[in-house]
């Protein structure tokens, strides 16, 4: 058994501490601010250190410690939820990185040579559609066509609540991995998984004014009649829906990791402040109610981590030991992250800002926009709080616990 | 031109306490980093290597996590790396330091540079470059911004020379010296580069050797605590005093500061 970093690992964290110590922290809140992106040359940066390029083989431009592509992302998100608490440009990279990875392990060879490459470099963003107005946790319920014909799939429908969408189209290159339905007749098991470049012809789209992670943008993608070569087809036709639930896996993983930075670092500003805060003659860390609370935050915190350690460690087992658990199996690990790491992490920025004061209620401060950008993870967003429930209660209790069944 | 850089592994700085009340620094458990100093070394060492070929060999003296710490040099850019991590290298002082990293050095034998951070960020005595070179009987600059490897190389003796740029405070001094030599370095030098992911991934396929004294034919006089001749008296934090006294006014503020500076005795009159 080995809890440790490797040497590498703990190396590959530092870079990434010391890149964003030095060039995202310090324009964490400009980025909130401007609502503009994410500046070209933070995403430059990071690419140039291998971060979008940990999920991706070498051949194709990427630098992947091959087995332990989830353990070095895991390591890399949290860092970035450090660095930039309103998740922005965490979560962004999550998305290229968890999607990126599928793309990696199911696309088609020309699928991965024209997208690959470019994902790496930092010029290209992936990312996820699946939610529709008719809802996202019931992704059974997908209405999104996709008809073949000639070498093609003729998709209509509409996604909304997207991650990505003016950074696939306007602000830099991409495109969303997207669930159509091919068989309507066949339930579950007629969906596939394709990739969609975001400037195919027939797409149109929306943009939605978030409360948080002001630097990335959430909106509505629309398809009329859109050709989308079947290249772009992840694993088999048909078979989409499987794909898609490996996907989350992966991408729910990260998406804990980035709660966990952010409420890590959100506790360690709370940490410095009520030791040098004085009050009634004393630090405000002699106070028990304000030091109590730190400590219990700290240690939820200390488990939620460790058990996303071992769920990121589990997701590499799977591909290396085919068969080591079920993908089911992984989700209810997965899922267990997902439901903590978002409260708990809004409950932590929460707390610590009563810890300082009305400071914390200014923008001077990183812990609102933490606060603001971490809610998105509870609500909703690669599966909500409510639905990592369901998955647990799914696979703990049975089929007896199911509502769709 | 083949450059040796030695660097000390120091711990994280930004992460010791001070016990408030007896100013001891809690140092166990810390994590081991390069100081900054050193990793300009390296930083200069790969992109002279980078400009004129050659080769890099970090070397470094200090505890088996040099092992893991040693990594960085390797994903940096150093071509190989020596450490020398046996109890006996690390119970040394300044010139028992000196003493290994010199007969590393020479068992390494074919070099042109010795670089090296001028003093070390942990305890910053500055002894090393000066008793390098002293062993070595090599020629030593300290506190150098600025190397510049001059190709104009003498036709007669085929002499490899290197132009460096010294900070005396006031003042900056050129000097011109002949190869091989022993550069201090200082962190105006350049901005060291982060190791991207696939330099770090490769970093442990390239060669760590681990020499004990015998590789380097150190005895147990000239080392470790039989070869003392610095005594440590105290290594505590300096005392910290807070008056908790606020000035609302600038111009008025600055002026009182001064005066209560001076009735301190911090400030002369």
């Amino acid at each position: 058994m080995e809890f440790r970093l490797s040497a590498e690992q703990e190396l590959f964290k530092r870079m990434i501490r010391e890149y964003c110590e030095k060039n995202v922290e310090p324009r964490s809140r400009e980025m909130d601010d401007k609502e503009d992106g994410i500046p070209d040359e933070i995403i430059k940066g990071l690419a140039d250190l291998g971060v979008f390029g940990i999920v991706i083989p070498e051949k194709y431009g990427g630098s992947a410690p091959e087995g332990e592509e989830m353990a070095y992302a895991n390591i890399a998100v949290q860092e970035l939820g450090r660095a930039e608490m309103s998740m922005a440009l965490p979560v962004y990279t999550l998305l290229c990185l968890g999607w990126g990875f599928l793309i990696a392990k199911y696309g088609t060879e020309q699928l991965k040579e024209e997208v690959l490459p470019r994902v790496a470099a930092g010029e290209y963003f992936t990312g996820i559609a699946t939610t529709e107005p008719g809802g996202g946790s019931d992704i059974a319920n997908i209405q999104t066509s996709g008809v073949y014909k000639d070498g093609k799939f003729i998709v209509n429908g509409e996604k909304v609540y997207i991650s990505g969408v003016l950074e696939a189209i306007e602000q830099r290159e991409g495109g969303h991995i997207t669930l159509i339905r091919t068989d309507p007749g066949a339930g579950h098991r007629g969906f596939t998984f394709i990739f969609i470049p975001a400037k195919l012809p027939g797409i149109s789209y929306s943009v939605y004014e978030d409360i948080g992670r002001m630097a990335l943008s959430t909106g509505g993608l629309a398809y009329k009649d859109v050709e989308v070569p079947e290249h772009y087809v992840l694993g088999e036709v048909n078979r989409g829906f499987y794909l898609n639930m490996e996907g989350f896996n992966l991408a729910r993983i990260l998406v804990s990791a980035a709660c966990v930075g952010m409420a890590e670092k959100a506790l360690e500003i709370s940490r410095d402040y009520v030791k040098q805060r004085v009050l009634f003659g004393r630090p405000l860390a002699k106070f028990e109610g304000i030091s109590f609370e730190i400590a219990d935050d700290h240690a939820k915190l200390e488990q939620v981590k460790l058990y996303l350690q071992y769920t990121a460690w589990a997701a590499d087992t799977i591909y290396k030991e085919p068969g080591f658990i079920t993908q089911r199996e992984l989700s209810r690990m997965v899922s267990i992250c997902k439901m903590i790491a978002p409260k708990l992490g809004a409950e932590i920025a929460q707390r610590c800002m009563t810890h300082l004061g009305a400071f914390s209620y200014t923008k001077e401060c990183s812990l609102g926009r933490g606060l603001r950008g971490i809610l998105s993870y509870v609500v909703g967003a690669e599966g909500g709080y409510h639905i990592q429930k369901l998955i647990i209660a799914r696979e703990f209790i049975g089929d007896e616990a199911v509502p769709y069944r | 031109m083949n450059i040796i850089v030695c660097m000390k592994q120091v711990i994280d700085l930004e992460q010791i306490r001070i016990k408030p009340k007896t100013r001891e620094p809690v140092i166990e458990g810390l994590p081991f980093l390069f100081g900054d100093f050193e990793k300009c070394a390296l930083e200069e060492a790969v992109r002279i290597k980078e400009k004129h070929g050659g080769k890099v060999t970090a070397l470094a003296v200090g505890s088996p996590k040099l092992r893991d710490t040693i990594k960085e040099a390797l994903a940096i850019g150093a071509d190989e790396a020596i450490i020398l991590i046996e109890p006996i290298f690390q119970d040394s002082d300044a010139m028992g330091s000196a003493r290994v990293i010199a007969k590393a050095i020479e068992k390494v034998g074919e070099y042109d540079l010795i670089l090296l951070g001028d003093s070390s960020a942990d305890e910053y005595s500055g002894e090393i470059p000066p008793r390098i070179a002293e062993l070595l009987d090599l020629p030593q600059v300290g506190f150098v911004r600025e190397i510049e490897v001059m190709t104009d190389n003498d036709q007669m003796t085929d002499t490899k020379k290197v132009r460096v740029v010294r900070d005396m405070e006031d003042a900056l001094e050129v000097v011109e010296m002949a190869l091989p030599a022993v550069v201090g370095v200082t962190s105006e030098l350049n901005t060291p580069r982060l190791a991207p992911l696939s330099a770090i991934l490769k970093a442990s396929r390239k060669p760590l050797n681990e020499w004990g004294p015998d590789d380097i034919g150190a005895t147990a006089d000239e080392l470790g605590p039989k070869a003392l001749v610095v005594e440590v008296l105290s290594n505590l934090a300096p005392i910290q005093d807070r008056k908790g006294i606020n000035y609302q006014d600038v111009e008025e503020g600055v002026a009182e500061v001064v005066k209560a500076l001076q009735q301190e005795g911090v400030l002369t009159q």
